[in-house]
């Protein structure tokens, strides 16, 4: 794992310097079905490609955030804020 | 001096006015500062440096470059040490390797006569019948596999790791990687430049006149600012590219936009009977020995080459006083070698070498002829067989393609920020190097943003200068003539009939002649052997070179000390800021994740004494502690919790455990309501950074407004606990800490000592009890205010002992001791905090179905015969088979019973059920006690 991640906050940075939180997920809520708790809990897509993931940057601003990363090249395409995600996801 | 040492050249490289006086195998030998230990051995007339790995055949120098095996010597008790580059030292004690009682009367010699017994892979094929013999066998094999002897004491070097960030990474310092550091500085790049060796120039350092020649090109590098590590070896590429180097000091990592490989080449020995006899050389060896050390290795040299570059080596050994024959393998030479007076053999090779313990002469004939010329010799130069170092590059993702006019595999289809010159891209001349370094180094240097016009114009015209170069090469055959051992790998010890051998039992490749054979696995990792196994695998399967591809290149590309990739021992620990006090108090100290915290002061019963009957101190700054504020601080609590906070009044505290959404019980703590909109919530001490990345997560995730602030080495903590608690209070503060002011669950800011505090009544050790968070800089001063003010109170320091005591007798939970991964609140006796009529929170989904479901296992309290105390882990057994395990147990003096807390099936949380607990081979009787064990109601710590 040795690849720069550009925290929206601080910039360029090495891979270690953060935490992975895995890819995005839809959480089930109160209402959710007994598959679709199971799903979320337990099945990922594992996406081979570009997917959208959770990165904090544990070693700098402790910042949650958002990246789309190839999972063949690490390339990261790009990172942004959860609150961005409406506007560009 | 010793005799064998020339007068002064212009090319040496050793001090003689500082004389350096080393101990090899208890012979003295006098050098000089500049010499290595390889040189020195020259000098001394050590021609046996050591011996060989598997039938212990004496070695002498064969590279002088730190690539061979031969010369592993162990240097202060470090094992495997490469004589050859390692520097001399005053007083440095050197021996010889794989040799008892010495290198030259190894009495494992005998081995070498009897290696048609130990054919490769012999150890799966021989004393296995009958089954017996191989246990016999295997510890005498084992005792004699293996170089060197691995040091007995503790390692104390400092070993740095360094991170390097640089536009563009240059890797080796010869004429090619200094042209390209340089054209990519002077454009503006920064640039970093790896060497291995500790003076840069590569194979100038040999030549007549090159190491002036080397010293321009460095001190133009660093003129222009490049920075160049010496010394330092690149060992692998990893993704990125990074690119990790090590010298004996540090581990690098070094990420750069673009990199250039400037490799070189490694020279390469032929093959023919006793091919490994000492005093068989490759030229850069000699170039060295003869121009830098000053050392003449031979007094009659026959030199073979297929080049013109041999003949240089060849004249600076007749300068220096040697006989020289050389013996080369084209039919014709052209009219640039005048050569006067080597009268050069044509068309001929080296058949075999004679000689027992080094050279004495060797067979010279026509290539494949059934006999030849004998010529004495003490000396043999094997001259121009270089291979191109792609192996760096091939970890990079670049591909290798053969190529018949180098007759070497050269790097193709680099990835876009790699770039390759010199010798290892196929330049066989030092102008051609240069330009072809140049080239990359500006081509590196405007791909990083550092163009310009006048610079591609200069690309353009390099790139016409950088064609190809050099005559096309010649191969000597792949194998002499007649008995003998024919070695294609010096490290294993694994000749070329071995490996036809291999062959026809169907290890047909490259890749399985390596697994099987070892080829290419040893010390040198492929840099003295790959071609000639290649060549020979390629032989005995019908293939050309081109068709026999070299096997994958992967790190270490170089050795690598074990301690370099270890680094520096270096464990977090973490004091809290009444550490001294403790120390000063006699502590003993226990590992708390992190943290350094006193286990108990005089013994933990006393402790516990303490605390039931008058007062007890103890040390809690380590718990996490956050704060959480903002307009919606407790939409957030409602949500990471059970619990319900949204009605909670400021001042009061409450119990709860947060839950990941499968229900499962992450962390508990408390939660004290500080105003409208902030709450203070403490966590356990080992989870307190999960849990700020699992609230800041959530917090990014629902977007509320509101800040979560780790505020756990800001603030400093005691709990004081124990009937006489509030007496201490009432003498430690102004404030008013009365049951009605400062009721059970309720939290107060008030000063305690003179000091800003936060004041919680909570009741982990089930006793009146005051938690008192401070700032952490105040820390020894509220400690020894609360003893001075607890002294008439008989008030005593507890450790976490006396407090897990504390605990369990009150059945409170430890979250990570008494739960695991799969544990709810619902079998952990906690259900009592979930409120499934609030409208979401981390978990609900997962416990509507649990509660529905029902547990199938409870955490009970149980007690026991206090004659004995089970180990936490235990089984619980039902007639005889497991159904569930002791999580927590201790002696309890207070109620007089051992106590604990256990996982049993969910039917048996009946009040007073009997279950059996086995360890080992002993059954105790236990009784499940649902309520607390000690002040079962609650009065004491409500009081």
């Amino acid at each position: 794992m040795t690849f720069v991640i550009a925290c929206p906050n601080c910039g360029p940075r090495e891979a270690l310097e953060f935490s992975f939180g895995g890819e995005t997920t839809r959480r089930a809520g109160p209402e959710a079905s007994e598959q679709e708790l199971a799903g979320y809990l337990f099945f990922r897509d594992n996406v081979m490609g570009r997917q959208i993931e959770w990165w904090l940057h544990r070693d700098g601003c402790r910042k949650w955030f958002l990246a789309e990363r190839n999972t063949m090249t690490n390339q990261i395409e790009r990172t942004f804020w959860p609150h961005e995600r409406g506007r560009t996801a | 001096m010793s005799a064998r040492r020339l007068p002064e050249g212009p090319d040496e490289a050793i001090l003689r006015d500082r004389p350096v006086t080393i101990e090899v195998d208890s012979k003295l030998i006098h050098c000089f500062e500049g010499d290595t230990v390889g040189s020195a051995m020259a000098v001394g007339g050590i021609t046996i440096t050591g011996r060989s790995f598997k039938y212990h055949r004496p070695r002498g120098l064969q590279c002088m470059t730190g690539n061979c095996p031969n010369c592993l010597v162990t240097v202060d008790g470090i094992p495997n040490v490469r004589a050859c580059t390692e520097p001399v030292r005053g007083a440095m004690k050197v021996v010889r390797q794989n040799a008892w009682p010495s290198v030259g009367a190894d009495i494992h010699g005998w081995l070498n006569f009897w290696s048609f017994m130990m054919p490769p892979g012999f150890y799966y094929k021989v004393f296995h019948r009958p089954r017996w013999a191989w246990h016999a066998v295997e510890p005498l094999i084992r005792s004699k596999a293996g170089l060197g002897f691995a040091p007995e004491e503790e390692d104390h070097r400092t070993r740095e790791r360094i991170s390097l960030h640089a536009d563009v990474l240059v890797v080796g310092g010869g004429p090619a990687g200094l042209a390209a550091a340089t054209e990519a500085a002077s454009a503006g790049a920064n640039v970093v430049l790896l060497e291995q060796r500790r003076e840069a120039g590569g194979h100038l350092l040999g030549e007549p006149g090159g190491r002036v020649r080397a010293a321009g090109l460095v001190s133009a590098a660093t003129d222009v600012g490049v920075k160049l590590l010496s010394g330092t070896a690149a060992f692998g590429v990893f993704d990125g590219p990074i690119v990790a180097g090590w010298n004996p000091d540090a581990l690098y990592r070094i990420r750069a936009r673009h990199v250039v490989f400037a490799t070189g080449a490694i020279e390469q020995p032929a093959v023919f009977p006793d091919n490994d006899l000492p005093g068989i050389m490759l030229s850069s060896a000699v170039d060295l020995l003869v121009n830098r050390f000053r050392v003449l290795p031979g007094r009659k040299a026959v030199v073979l080459t297929a080049s013109d570059g041999g003949y240089g080596t060849a004249e600076s050994l007749q300068r220096a006083g040697a006989s020289v024959r050389v013996v080369d393998l084209r039919g014709e030479v052209g009219p640039t070698p005048t050569m006067a007076g080597l009268a050069p053999v044509l068309g001929a090779t080296i058949l075999r070498a004679h000689g027992r313990r080094r050279v004495r002469a060797v067979e010279v004939g026509p290539p494949g002829a059934s006999g030849g010329r004998k010529i004495p010799c003490d000396l043999v130069v094997l001259a121009g067989f270089a291979v191109p170092s792609t192996n760096l590059l091939s970890m990079t993702g670049a591909k290798v393609e053969f190529d018949d006019h180098a007759q070497a595999f050269l790097p193709v289809d680099l990835p876009p920020t790699v770039h390759a010159a010199g010798a290892v891209a196929g330049s066989r001349t030092t102008d051609g190097a240069i330009t072809q370094g140049r080239l990359a180094g500006l081509e590196a240097a405007a791909a990083v943003g550092h163009g310009s016009a006048a610079a591609s114009e200069r690309v353009g015209l390099l790139r016409l200068q950088a064609a190809a170069d050099g005559d096309p090469v010649v191969l000597p055959p792949e194998t002499g003539l007649g008995k003998g051992k024919q070695f294609a790998c010096l490290c294993m010890d694994v000749t070329n009939k071995e490996l036809k051998f291999a062959v026809e039992e169907g290890f047909d490749s490259m890749e399985l002649l390596k697994r099987y054979t070892t080829i290419t696995m040893g010390p040198c990792q492929g840099k003295g052997c790959m071609l000639a196994s290649q060549r020979l695998c390629g032989k005995a399967t019908g293939h050309t070179l081109a068709e026999t591809r070299p096997t994958t290149a992967r790190p270490p590309w170089t050795p690598v000390e074990l301690g370099t990739l270890a680094g520096e021992r270096r464990s977090p620990r973490k004091e809290t800021t009444m550490h001294d006090v403790h120390v000063d108090a006699g502590a003993e100290f226990m590992w708390a994740a992190d943290w350094r915290r006193p286990h108990h002061y005089s013994t933990p019963g006393r402790e516990v004494e303490a605390v039931r009957q008058r007062v007890g101190l103890i040390d809690v700054s380590t718990l996490g502690k956050f704060r959480v504020k903002g307009p919606q601080a407790s939409d957030l609590l409602e949500r990471l919790y059970p619990n319900r906070f949204g009605d909670m009044k400021i001042g009061r505290v409450r119990y709860g455990a947060m839950l990941n959404d499968e229900g499962v019980i992450l962390d508990d703590g408390t939660v004290c309501r500080l105003t409208e909109d902030e709450f203070f919530v403490t966590v356990t001490t080992g989870n307190t950074a999960a849990l700020e990345r699992w609230m800041t997560w959530w917090l990014a995730d629902w977007g509320l407004d509101l800040r979560v602030l780790n505020v756990t080495a800001a603030y400093a903590a005691v709990n004081l606990g124990g009937p006489d608690s509030r007496k201490v209070m009432e003498k430690l503060t102004d404030a008013d800490v009365s049951k009605e002011a400062v009721p059970y669950m309720g939290c107060v800011p008030m000063d305690v000592a003179g000091v800003p505090s936060l004041v919680l009544r909570i009741g982990f050790v089930g006793e009146l009890s005051y938690e008192i968070h401070f700032p952490s800089m105040y820390g020894e001063h509220v400690w020894d205010a609360t003893m001075e003010a607890g002294e008439e109170f008989g008030i005593e320091p507890f450790g976490l002992e006396a407090q897990r005591i504390l605990r369990l007798e009150k059945q409170h939970v430890l979250v990570g001791q008494d739960t695991d991964a799969e544990s709810d609140p619902y079998e952990a006796g906690l259900g009592w905090m979930v409120k499934l009529d609030k409208p979401d929170f981390l978990g609900k989904r997962a416990l509507i179905d649990l509660e529905a479901a029902g547990p199938a296992e409870r955490l009970v309290g149980w007690t026991a015969d206090p004659s004995i105390v089970p180990p936490e882990g235990s089984s619980v057994v039902h007639e005889g088979v497991w159904v569930g395990r002791v999580t927590s147990a201790r002696r309890s003096a207070t109620t007089g019973k051992t106590v604990g807390l256990a996982w049993v099936p969910a039917g048996w949380a009946q009040e007073g059920t009997h279950f059996d607990i086995q360890f080992g081979t002993v059954t105790i009787h236990a009784t499940v006690a649902l309520k607390p064990f000690y002040d079962p109601e609650g009065t004491r710590l409500r009081s």
